[in-house]
């Protein structure tokens, strides 16, 4: 028996086939949901699939399992369990619909929080973080203070944590402060500090300090203005008065005093009028363009 | 000769704004000089614009076509004339009053009587003039007043207690319709010229993402801030700053359903209304930070720029489908076994100040907004309300807004 | 702060498990334990309380904690706990239904898996429970105590407001057990235990003196000081403790928004001049007068005088101690606190409180309403503080001189000679004198009766009614002797110890669970 040749020519794809294609968006939610579950599929064509259609993975009990299963499986490819996380995670905003399996959804994040992929751990952090969740602050607290347990970077430990103020994490982001890893540490740990009234006297000499790192400065400024804004507008006023002041510093000092200063006390300030129309005419063009507001708002530009 | 011309029948200058849809207006001679004898001398009615400015057309009724010119007879003796107005499509304003209605008496050049008005459109944000984008992040950043503005509220209204009032069923799009209202009339109180623009996730919108727009993130997910942008005090929770990390290269689409997808999902609204999981919820989700979970995405201001968006693509669907009739069953999925502010006669948290159960213990912020231009949806709007924003069914329910690429008609 | 770990802390409760009245002490929220601990520690910390204080019989006194983590509770371990916890309550009520009903709409989209094994509650993959399914399962406790809120079970199966499907076996078992069950007694609707119901009552706390207080300044709205002499000893005051920062949308949010309701109901009634309304803050470091303003003003409140929201400027630790606040803190963040309203009569000093749960605007008024009245009527007061402090004197005097009534004419004039009263000798011997003596002396005695039966302490009237008794004896038998004198004597200790007893129970500092004055629960 001889074997049929196999044709060489190279076989053109039916319509059907074409028409999917090329616009695989117009394929139903089920069949896209079906694409995402089948692990014949290349990574790229099920990621593609599972955020095609969100409200498919939530279509039932069988679907919500089978996303879930997917996002827990950690010999799944990445690619494609990252796909069902963000699907999950934009399916979680149709929250009526999302009831029946939040449960099951943050018990499956808790499950897979020490994944070996960084970038699924900070997105699942984050997501739990943003739920407030007491067993991830535990774990990133503990991080914080062993770094052999640590899930995420320290800065990025802090972010998480800075959602939720009643944290327990002032007293390590001071440490931090005082002895920091890293530069976005540092600066996290002052973001995070923010919440705290009592953090003031370090964020005022954070800013005066002209050695600080620029981020650092103008985040002790925008805490500042936060926490003590009657201080926060009199160290503005010394820096914009101070003509040895880095531009960057003197534009977040005018815009502050631009958006929050009191209207009255600083229109008779007549020194700082004067420096500002000065700096009006600045070569800076941050520092200019701040100052023409600053003059707008209290009256001598228009 | 001397008339006086008032836009949307109101001599307040807070009344000068019209979008695509008709508005009001009025002429009438307050100084016959020149006229006397005549009875009702013509009056030719036209617009000037100042370069790149909004421009306006006319007509005489409630029907016909619309003009660059109108020509209207004005009695001598003072009695209004009314007339119609509207944003020439494709011409918004780019500053306050940047186009003015001027009156001549017939065929004569001198101006007899002029008023300024603003086409005000919502507007793709990623393509504002540098000085609209200034503006309006500094009416953003003012709103927001370092955590103790009105923006609270906005920010109240959107949390995980509240969220079953407005997502995974039908509401979800007139819910957000009247929110962003309610905030842009917010906004305008603050600055008059602002309007809310949108953030077009299916498009690259590098511009949006910059320090001097709606910031930088760095691969944290923290947003920077150029020390001259106003938004670097912004402040919710009683924390300052905003955490947002992109999952996508910002000078480049998200890659969610496109709008040519998104207006392919069907004629009907229940199909439509799909949506809200793509492409809203992958919007929401194509960053980490407190945008990609609805309990804190109101925090970040670029939330509203992305409704925005998820709004101009109902308008626009709406447009297309003429879907802008409560009682025309495809413009809404009408279901009675919905929660209460999910169905068409229901009134929606929280402007009606109902805290009782199922609905949420507060009602923050009071009733929405009004405006001094289009007196729709009123204080306490119901849910079949937020459909005719555009006073297409009726001229009484146009809601003041418009977007750039959604016209009247 | 003692630095004991959670996993010490879980020993330590551990250790107090057989003593139920420790555990219950650790259920306070300014216990020293809470201390620089984080919100979501707390939590885990008095979950754990609950459930261990669970394992025996939950006793009356643990119910208030339980029922307030139902009533306002949005932290799905506690919650879970709560309703755990009250099922080891010896016996189901009507009045926990509404409660669980309510827990179920506050936590139904927090809805997680979770835990209560375990310390912490975290559960991970696919086994645990859940607040949800632990209400439902308490409402199965319930039985046909469930009837009152029948409807709005029904609701959680079917309707726009139904829970998830994988609830409504659950649900369709606990309306079989409401229907099928009528014969069961109806226990008195929507009223808790009486032994309970007073822990939640409003409660008469006369005489809380504020002296420590008197001096401490505050900063309002506008940034205007004043003393807390100066605004609370005018008039009496409707007092809430809130803070801006608080995420619990049931607890100042809604606190603040209520106190606003509470100024328009005073203004319907024309008393908005007359009683104070103040919400202090507990983080006046943030809560700085501008937060105040804006927060405020955003839920309704009016500002005025008497209107205001106030920060310390001098710190909380006065009010804390004075109020003895049930809050606690990490850092200057509050990590949890009780609802807590306060009414002050206008002595500033502490005339009731509304404590844990929903309190009822329209009752927080009628209350003040009480105080505003009693303050008002000095004149009264004043008449009856008199009375109350010269009734053991004059009930002494009567006895006396019923003991001492001469047993004639001659006698009569020997009296009046021998006490030197000039021209008293010319007053003519009345004899209807002494049955006036006698029936005031009964008087007197009625008088004691009552006021011992409202202080529980009889001794009083045992002596006062012996001293009547020896000194009828006396005349019937002696006339003016030794024994007289003895009557006098026992009428004037029983009549000054009647006085004291009263007096002592108004300064009785403020416990909780001190029963007063009952009133209904339920608010619906």
């Amino acid at each position: 028996m001889t074997t049929k040749k196999r044709s060489t020519k190279k076989r053109q794809p039916t319509k059907k086939a074409a028409a999917a294609k090329k616009s695989p968006a117009k394929r139903s939610p089920k069949a896209a949901f079906a694409v995402a579950t089948n692990e014949k599929k290349t990574s790229a064509e099920r990621a593609k699939a599972f955020v095609e259609a969100p409200l498919a993975t939530i279509q039932s009990d069988e679907t919500a399992q089978a996303s879930l299963n997917v996002l827990r499986d950690r010999e799944q490819p990445i690619k494609v369990r990252l796909a069902a996380l963000q699907s999950l995670q934009a399916a979680s905003f149709s929250v009526i619909e999302f009831e029946p399996y939040r449960e099951d959804y943050l018990a499956t994040l808790r499950e897979i929080v020490d994944d070996k992929d960084e970038e699924l751990r900070q997105r699942v952090l984050g997501i739990l973080a943003r739920e407030k969740d007491g067993y991830v602050q535990k774990r990133l607290l503990e991080g914080l203070q062993d770094s052999s347990k640590a899930l995420v970077p320290p800065e990025k430990a802090l972010q998480l944590l800075s959602y939720d103020v009643h944290a327990e994490a002032y007293p390590v982001a001071r440490e931090i402060v005082n002895d920091p890893p890293s530069p976005e540490a540092k600066r996290e740990a002052l973001r995070l500090l923010s919440a705290d009234a009592n953090s003031a006297p370090v964020f005022e000499k954070l800013l005066r300090d002209k050695e600080e790192d620029r981020d650092v400065r103008q985040i002790s400024a925008v805490a500042l203005q936060t926490v003590k804004p009657k201080r926060f507008q009199e160290q503005a006023r010394e820096l914009v008065l101070d003509e040895k002041e880095y531009d960057d510093i003197q534009a977040t000092a005018l815009t502050g005093l631009a958006q929050f200063g009191d209207e009255k006390a600083v229109a008779k300030d007549q020194k700082l009028m004067k420096r500002a129309e000065e700096l009006g005419k600045a070569k800076s063009a941050k520092v200019k363009k701040t100052a023409k507001r600053f003059l707008t708002r209290y009256g001598t530009e228009k | 000769m001397n008339v006086e011309i008032q836009i949307n029948n109101s001599p307040n200058a807070n009344a000068r704004f019209v979008t695509w849809a008709p508005a009001p207006c009025r002429i009438r001679i307050t100084n016959p000089a020149g006229a006397q004898g005549q009875g009702s001398p013509p009056i030719r009615i036209s617009a000037r614009t100042s370069t790149n400015g909004g421009a306006l057309v006319f007509r005489r009724g409630t029907t016909g076509a619309f003009a660059t010119t109108l020509s209207l007879n004005v009695p001598v003796n003072g009695n209004w004339v009314s007339f119609f107005t509207a944003g020439q499509f494709g011409r918004p304003s780019v500053s306050l009053n940047d186009v003015q209605i001027q009156a001549r008496h017939g065929n004569g050049n001198q101006v007899i009587g002029s008023t300024p008005c603003t086409v005000r459109i919502r507007k793709n944000a990623n393509n504002l003039t540098p000085a609209e984008r200034d503006r309006f992040i500094a009416a953003f950043a003012q709103l927001n007043n370092q955590g103790l503005g009105r923006f609270a509220d906005f920010r109240d209204m959107h949390t995980n207690v509240s969220s079953p009032q407005a997502h995974g069923r039908p509401g979800f799009l007139p819910w957000h319709r009247a929110y962003l209202l309610d905030l842009e009339r917010e906004l305008q109180a603050i600055d008059p010229s602002v309007a809310l623009h949108y953030w077009r996730f299916d498009r690259p919108s590098p511009n949006i993402f910059t320090r001097e727009y709606l910031g930088e993130s760095d691969n944290l997910g923290t947003v920077f801030f150029s020390g001259t942008n106003p938004l670097q005090f912004w402040v919710t929770d009683g924390v300052p700053g905003i955490t947002r990390r992109p999952f996508f290269d910002t000078s480049q689409a998200t890659g969610v359903r496109t709008e040519a997808q998104t207006l392919a999902l069907g004629t009907t609204f229940t199909n439509f209304r799909t949506m809200e999981g793509n492409p809203h919820g992958n919007a929401h989700t194509s960053f980490g930070g407190s945008i990609s979970s609805i309990g804190t995405a109101a925090r970040d201001p670029l939330f509203f720029l992305l409704h925005c968006n998820v709004d101009r693509l109902w308008a626009k669907w709406q447009q297309q489908n003429n879907r802008f009739n409560p009682a025309t069953a495809a413009s809404f999925e009408e279901v009675a076994a919905n929660p209460p502010g999910h169905r068409l006669a229901d009134t929606m948290w929280p402007w009606n100040g109902i805290t009782t159960p199922p609905r949420p213990p507060t009602a923050p912020g009071g009733t929405l907004a009004p405006s001094p231009v289009v007196a729709a949806p009123g204080l306490s709007p119901r849910v079949r309300d937020s459909l005719d924003f555009q006073g297409k069914v009726s001229a009484a329910a146009c809601m003041g807004f418009d977007y750039d690429d959604v016209p009247f008609s | 702060m003692v630095e004991l770990t959670e996993d010490s802390f879980r020993e330590h409760v551990e250790q107090l498990a057989s003593d139920p009245s420790q555990l219950l002490d650790l259920l306070r929220e300014n216990h020293p334990l809470y201390d620089q601990r984080g919100a979501a520690t707390v939590v885990r910390m008095r979950g754990w309380v609950m459930l261990t204080l669970a394992r025996t019989t939950l006793t009356d006194d643990a119910l208030p904690f339980v029922i307030e983590d139902l009533d306002t509770g949005v932290d799905a371990y506690l919650v879970a706990a709560a309703a755990a916890a009250l099922r080891s309550y010896p016996t189901p009520g009507s009045a926990f239904a509404p409660f669980v009903v309510r827990a179920i709409t506050n936590i139904r989209y927090r809805d997680e898996r979770l835990s209560l094994e375990t310390y912490g509650g975290f559960a991970i993959g696919t086994k645990g429970t859940s607040p949800v399914r632990e209400l439902l399962t308490t409402l199965r406790w319930l039985g046909p105590h469930a009837r009152v809120v029948v409807s709005e079970i029904e609701s959680l199966q079917t309707g726009p407001t139904a829970l998830s499907k994988k609830y409504h076996a659950d649900i369709e078992q606990i309306l079989k057990t409401i229907r099928a069950e009528t014969g069961v007694e109806a226990d008195d609707c929507c009223r808790l235990p009486d032994s309970v119901r007073d822990l939640f009552s409003w409660m008469r706390i006369p005489g809380t003196n504020s002296s420590s207080i008197t001096s401490t300044i505050f900063e309002d709205q506008d940034g205007h000081t004043i003393t807390f002499g100066d605004y609370f000893h005018r008039r009496p005051s409707i007092v809430v403790f809130f803070y801006t920062r608080c995420d619990n949308p049931l607890k100042c949010s809604l606190t603040i928004t209520k106190l606003a309701r509470i100024q328009k109901l005073l203004d319907s009634e024309g008393l908005s001049d007359q009683i104070n309304t103040a919400g202090i803050t507990y983080d006046p470091g943030f809560d700085l007068p501008e937060r105040l303003q804006n927060y405020g003003r955003h839920r309704g409140i009016h500002f005025a005088p008497q209107h205001r929201l106030l920060r310390s400027q001098d710190g909380l630790d006065k009010l804390r101690k004075h109020f003895q606040l049930g809050v606690n803190f990490i850092e200057s963040l509050v990590n949890r606190h009780r609802i807590e309203l306060y009414l002050l009569d206008a002595k500033g000093q502490t005339a009731g409180y509304f404590g844990r749960i929903q309190w009822n605007e329209q009752d927080v008024v009628d209350r003040v309403k009480e105080i505003l009245k009693e303050n008002e009527t000095p004149a009264n007061n004043s008449a009856s503080s008199r009375f109350r402090v010269a009734s053991p004197f004059l009930g002494t005097a009567v006895a006396l001189g019923l003991a001492l009534f001469p047993k004639c004419p001659f006698c009569w004039a020997a009296y009046l000679s021998l006490f030197g009263i000039a021209g008293l000798e010319s007053i003519p011997y009345s004899p209807w004198l002494q049955p006036v003596l006698a029936i005031m002396l009964l008087l007197n005695l009625t008088s004691v009766w009552f006021r011992s039966r409202a202080t529980s302490r009889m001794i009083p009237f045992y002596l006062v009614t012996a001293g009547a008794l020896t000194i009828i004896a006396a005349k019937a038998f002696a006339g003016p002797t030794a024994a007289g004198f003895i009557g006098v004597f026992l009428t004037l200790a029983g009549s000054v110890w009647s006085t004291l007893s009263t007096s002592s129970l108004n300064r009785r500092p403020m416990k909780e669970g001190m029963k007063k004055v009952p009133i209904d629960l339920i608010q619906e």
